[in-house]
């Protein structure tokens, strides 16, 4: 996907001013709420036009008002998925997901229906009428009708904010199968630093109505970490788990990690806040937490009012965050020796 | 015979204007809905006021501004003569034409308000999914506001069947032609004719309630929003 966007639109006493060129299949648009960036995708989408300005959008010209030209919103070939399902309720499951499939242009077709069905689970869902669907199911149906529509682009406007945080994660592996399985590029709207980080490679950040960063995700992790609740989100890959008593234990890296929640699946993906990360200066003679790792420091940074401590453990990276004080009193440098501890149930296993 | 064969008449004549006026009124009513529901334009205010106006007129104010425009001076008039139609007082087209105009706001505001709560969102989904603003004013709008339609035919077809001013007014009282059942029983009230009364009467409560109960049985709150209405 390449996106120009250049675009200005007032509502009152708000004004969006976006200037923006982006390109790559997995991009975010992150912003608390009142930052514009709805109403950016409102743009996009077509249903709302901007005061003025120019979108292109894969070369074509999807909207410019000095040239007169605005696509209506049926002929852009950029489907949605909103943060409420909007199902139709008076189709079935198999009918709402084929309702965009039916009105693609048979030689733009690709999707095919059964494996789509397939990779969204919803081979048993399909006749069912959607008023009778989890939140999550529904969720899954909007995305699979969106997938069908063959679009050339997908925005997904906060599709995970009206699900609780169980479910929230169960749904992001469906989310991530809109690029690794169809193929279809997708821009992710959204307000939360994981979900950007688990379903974007890069993000624009938006703040008042203005584009204030262009940053990789992983980037945007870090420079939001001090400002952000569950702190810096680090995502630890792990395979099959060694039989321990009462804990898994995860080969990572040339050492293990102790979890007190596991899978038996040969590939996982668990979640550690950098706030869950306690840093010792030397060896502490006994510890309840179950986890220490000998480290070394590869970096700081500054992210607010805390600072960032990036660690070589095993051979694999993490961040932990202290506040500066702490990297003082320990002499915390790049460079340096340093035991981290994390209890075991630190950690956040996530649907693979 | 419990009804006599005027009566039997009257009632025939009554059921075949309200099926006429209830299928015209779907759909004329329905793009003046879907407008009222949509439109961001100033003249919305203007256009809900004119339809709505029914609801507050009485009867012989509308029925004797559309018999002058019926008339053979009025714009009606003069447009049914020269298609060569005649007048249209006292005759039964003239009947669904004064009816069409009364019974308008029973069509056009139910249906309003069941296209105003289907929202914008299923409509830019159905966009965004390659549906034309037609395709999805008849694949997504019109099923999502089933409901409304049938509130809004059951409230035309029953006022319709109670209409009497604007009848009177534009129909008179020609058996077979424009003597409908609130008529009939007028007729016989005058002709001091009480049980005749009585019975025409028993046949038009029993039908109402029996309206109004399929309507509370199809959607317990649809009798709100008839009287939101």
């Amino acid at each position: 996907m390449n996106l120009s966007m250049n675009v200005r639109k007032s509502f009152g006493a708000f004004n969006l001013s976006a200037d923006i060129s982006v390109s790559g299949e997995r991009v975010g648009i992150f912003g608390a709420s009142g930052s514009g960036k709805s109403t950016l995708v409102s743009m996009l989408a077509g249903f709302l036009k901007p005061d003025n300005g120019e979108i292109v959008l894969d070369g074509e010209c999807l909207f410019s008002s000095s040239k007169r030209i605005s696509i209506r919103p049926e002929q852009r070939r950029i489907a949605m998925v909103f943060q409420q399902h909007s199902l139709f309720s008076h189709l079935n499951v198999k009918h709402n997901l084929l309702y965009g499939f039916k009105r693609c242009r048979p030689d733009l077709r690709r999707i095919d229906f059964d494996a789509l069905v397939q990779v969204l689970n919803l081979e048993e869902q399909l006749d069912r009428e959607v008023a009778n669907l989890s939140g999550g199911e529904k969720q899954r149906v909007a995305l699979g009708r969106a997938i069908l529509a063959n679009p050339r682009l997908l925005l997904m406007d906060e599709p995970l904010s009206a699900l609780d945080d169980s479910l929230r994660f169960q749904i992001i592996p469906y989310l991530k199968s809109v690029s690794e399985h169809f193929g279809i590029p997708y821009l992710f709207i959204s307000h939360s630093l994981i979900e950007m980080r688990l379903m974007t490679d890069s993000a624009l950040v938006f703040e008042k109505g203005l584009m204030v960063e262009q940053v990789s995700s992983e980037q945007l992790a870090r420079n939001r970490m001090g400002q952000s609740q569950v702190g810096y989100i680090n995502l630890l890959r792990l395979g099959r788990p060694l039989p321990s008593a009462g804990l898994f234990a995860y080969p990572w890296g040339a050492g293990q990690l102790l979890l007190s929640a596991g899978s038996e699946r040969d590939d996982s993906l668990a979640e550690l806040s950098s706030k869950d990360i306690i840093l010792f200066k030397q060896h502490p003679e006994a510890i309840s937490a179950r986890n220490l790792l000998q480290c070394s420091v590869r970096s700081l940074f500054n992210s607010g009012r805390k600072v960032g401590v990036e660690l070589e453990c095993d051979g694999n990276s993490l961040i932990a965050e202290v506040v500066q004080d702490a990297v003082d009193e320990l002499k915390i440098t790049p460079g340096s020796t340093i035991f981290a501890a994390i209890k075991a149930s630190a950690f956040r296993m996530l649907p693979s | 015979m419990f009804l006599d064969s005027g009566d039997i008449q009257s009632i025939t004549l009554t059921i075949k204007l309200a099926v006429i006026v209830t299928l015209i009124l779907l759909v004329v009513g329905t793009p003046i809905a879907w407008w009222l529901a949509r439109s961001k334009s100033r003249l919305k205010g203007v256009f809900g006021a004119v339809v709505a106006m029914p609801l507050v007129l009485p009867p012989s104010v509308l029925g004797f501004y559309l018999l002058l425009a019926m008339g053979p001076n009025g714009p009606v008039g003069h447009l049914t003569r020269v298609l060569g139609i005649g007048a249209l007082p006292f005759t039964f087209w003239g009947l669904v034409l004064a009816s069409v105009f009364y019974s308008l706001p029973f069509m056009v505001q139910p249906l309003q308000n069941a296209f105003e709560s289907i929202g914008d969102r299923p409509l830019e989904v159905a966009a965004t999914l390659g549906a034309s603003p037609l395709d999805a004013f008849f694949t997504v709008a019109l099923p999502l506001a089933r409901p409304g339609f049938l509130t809004a035919s059951i409230l035309t077809f029953a006022h319709t069947v109670g209409e009497f001013g604007v009848v009177l007014m534009i129909g008179g009282n020609i058996p077979g032609v424009s003597r409908v059942a609130s008529v009939q029983i007028y007729d016989h009230v005058e002709a001091l004719e009480y049980a005749q009364a009585h019975r025409m009467a028993a046949v038009m409560l029993v039908f109402s309630f029996l309206v109004l109960l399929a309507l509370y049985a199809w959607r317990p709150g649809a009798l709100k929003m008839a009287r939101r209405d």
